[in-house]
Formats: structure tokens, C-alpha cells, sequence
């Protein structure tokens, strides 16, 4: 799974967490969650669990701290499921 | 380091369920404070409700302390809280540790909302903080609506008139005549509930 099938994948992921879904289609790599997509803090939880899910892998503490911007999720997802292969 | 931080978690937007599964509450509670819980003397505070009361110290202290730390990260299992203290009228208080700092919490439980506060020493006097209900959900209606709450009180200490704006870090700060305010702010949303504190220490 390439970076731009990953990113389509997690559109679906977030979409539940974003209010304003004409945002998620504009995304990038540098999109922040909280402060470009608006999405509660308290939900970032969520988007990690549907995420593990959704690409059937386990994120740790550490790689989840850095899951703030579309590109770091990406990056944290392409490791895990590099590490899972 | 005097900065103010707070958090507020609308029960009614929880998943009991899922806050309940091995895999979501261990990635916001340590073993220790897993097991805190069962420590917790003279209450009945749903497993649920702990895991959101911790979750609301956790990021009530992530805004204290980046206010002086920028390039912070929130990562709730890196806060640690040490101690939680049980008080009539689901009132709760206690300690946390992240690295070298040490802060202190209040936070109050309604059937509602779970409110807390945070500071550096174990004395609230200066540090105001209240919730408020709101009409809408949606997150620009929150936003205005928590900035009015807050902008109705301060207005209320002071003379003259206080505007709200970001700082480049992405966290409120007050201004008056054009002027940063060195009173800091906090705010806080989440449903239908809005929250802010300040912290009004007279040394700064």
C-alpha cells in the first residue's frame, strides 16, 4: 500500500471525528488533526483504535504522540505495517 | 512558572463501551493508574468516569504546561497521576508528574460534564474556573460561546474591555488596549458544555 492509498484509507478513518467533511477533502501530509481539521482532542484515541483496525496493526505510545499531522500518521502507519509484513 | 489549565469532557459524547475495552483506556492510563482505581475510598465512580477524569488532569495539565513549553506534545500516558482524593459532592482532587514538573488538579463530576483545573501549588485561591451549558454542539458555536463566558467575567473583575486572541502556539491569551495581559487563560469544549479558568496570582 503506497502513501496516497494510505492517505484515501485514513480519510475514512477521520471522517466520524471531523465535523466539516468538505475539509477532509482538501488534506495534505502537513494538515494538522486538532488545529487544521478541528477534530476534539478527545477523540484522538478513537482515530488511533479505528486506525490499528483499519490496517490491522498495533501503535505504541511513542508512534502515537507523533500521529498530530496526516503525514506523521502515515509515516507511523507505513512502519507498523512494514514491521507486521 | 505561573500558567492555567483546564478540560472539560461532556459525558453525554463518551462511549462507555468502547472507554471500557483493554485497548482504548490503556492507551490513556498507566498500570498504576489503573490500578489507583480500585484504591479510590468513598465513592462509586464508574470505571468509565475515572478513565475521562484522568483523561481531563491529563490534558488540563498538557495546557499549563505548553503554554511554557511549546513544542509539546500531548501524550497522556507520558502524565502521570499520582494521587487521587475523593471529596463530597463528586468533588475530586490530587497530583501528577510530568518529568520534573509537579501540578495539582480539582476537578468536579455532574451527571453531565467532568470539569478540572490545574495548578502548581495545592492552593486554588487565585484560579477561577466555572462551566457553562450551551445551545449548539457545532465547533465555531463553542468557540464564540466559550470566549463570551469567559469575556463576561473578566470583564466583570476589571475595567475596561478584554478581547481573547491565539497565541502563535495555538493557545488563548488576553489582551487589553491592544496589549498582551499577563493573567493567563484557559478554555475548553466539548458538547455542550464550555469552561475556561484564569489564573489571577497577584505576583504576575
Amino acid at each position: 500500500m503506497d502513501r496516497n492509498a494510505i492517505l484515501n484509507e485514513l480519510k475514512k478513518v477521520l471522517t466520524p471525528y471531523t465535523e466539516n467533511k468538505e475539509l477532509l477533502n482538501g488534506i495534505t501530509e502537513e494538515t494538522d488533526l486538532i488545529k487544521d481539521l478541528k477534530i476534539n482532542s478527545a477523540n484522538l484515541v478513537d482515530i488511533i483504535i479505528d486506525a490499528e483496525s483499519a490496517y490491522n496493526i498495533e501503535i505504541d505510545f511513542d508512534s502515537a504522540e507523533k500521529m498530530y499531522l496526516v503525514g506523521n500518521c502515515i509515516d507511523v502507519i507505513l512502519d507498523k505495517m512494514n514491521q507486521s509484513a | 512558572m505561573i500558567s492555567t489549565g483546564n478540560d472539560i469532557v461532556a459525558l453525554g459524547s463518551i462511549n462507555k463501551t468502547r472507554t471500557c475495552e483493554p485497548r482504548f483506556y490503556s492507551k490513556i492510563l498507566s498500570a498504576a493508574e489503573q490500578e489507583l482505581y480500585y484504591q479510590l475510598e468513598f465513592t462509586t465512580l464508574p470505571f468509565e468516569n475515572y478513565v475521562w477524569l484522568l483523561w481531563s488532569v491529563k490534558e488540563s495539565a498538557f495546557k499549563y504546561l505548553q503554554r511554557n513549553n511549546h513544542q509539546l506534545i500531548f501524550s497522556p500516558i507520558k502524565i502521570s497521576v499520582l494521587t487521587v482524593d475523593v471529596h463530597p459532592y463528586q468533588h475530586y482532587s490530587g497530583s501528577l508528574q510530568f518529568g520534573h514538573h509537579y501540578l495539582f488538579f480539582r476537578s468536579t463530576i455532574t451527571n453531565d460534564w467532568i470539569s478540572t483545573v490545574v495548578n502548581e501549588e495545592d492552593d486554588f485561591e487565585y484560579i477561577f474556573n466555572d462551566v457553562q451549558a450551551i445551545e449548539y454542539d457545532n465547533r465555531q458555536y463553542q468557540s464564540d460561546a466559550v470566549r463570551a463566558f469567559a469575556l463576561d467575567k473578566l470583564n466583570a473583575f476589571f475595567e475596561g474591555e478584554f478581547a481573547i486572541e491565539k497565541s502563535e502556539s495555538n493557545y488563548p491569551i488576553l489582551v487589553k488596549d491592544a496589549k498582551r495581559v499577563n493573567t493567563p487563560i484557559s478554555l475548553s469544549h466539548d458538547g455542550y458544555f464550555v469552561a475556561y479558568s484564569f489564573n489571577f496570582n497577584p505576583t504576575l
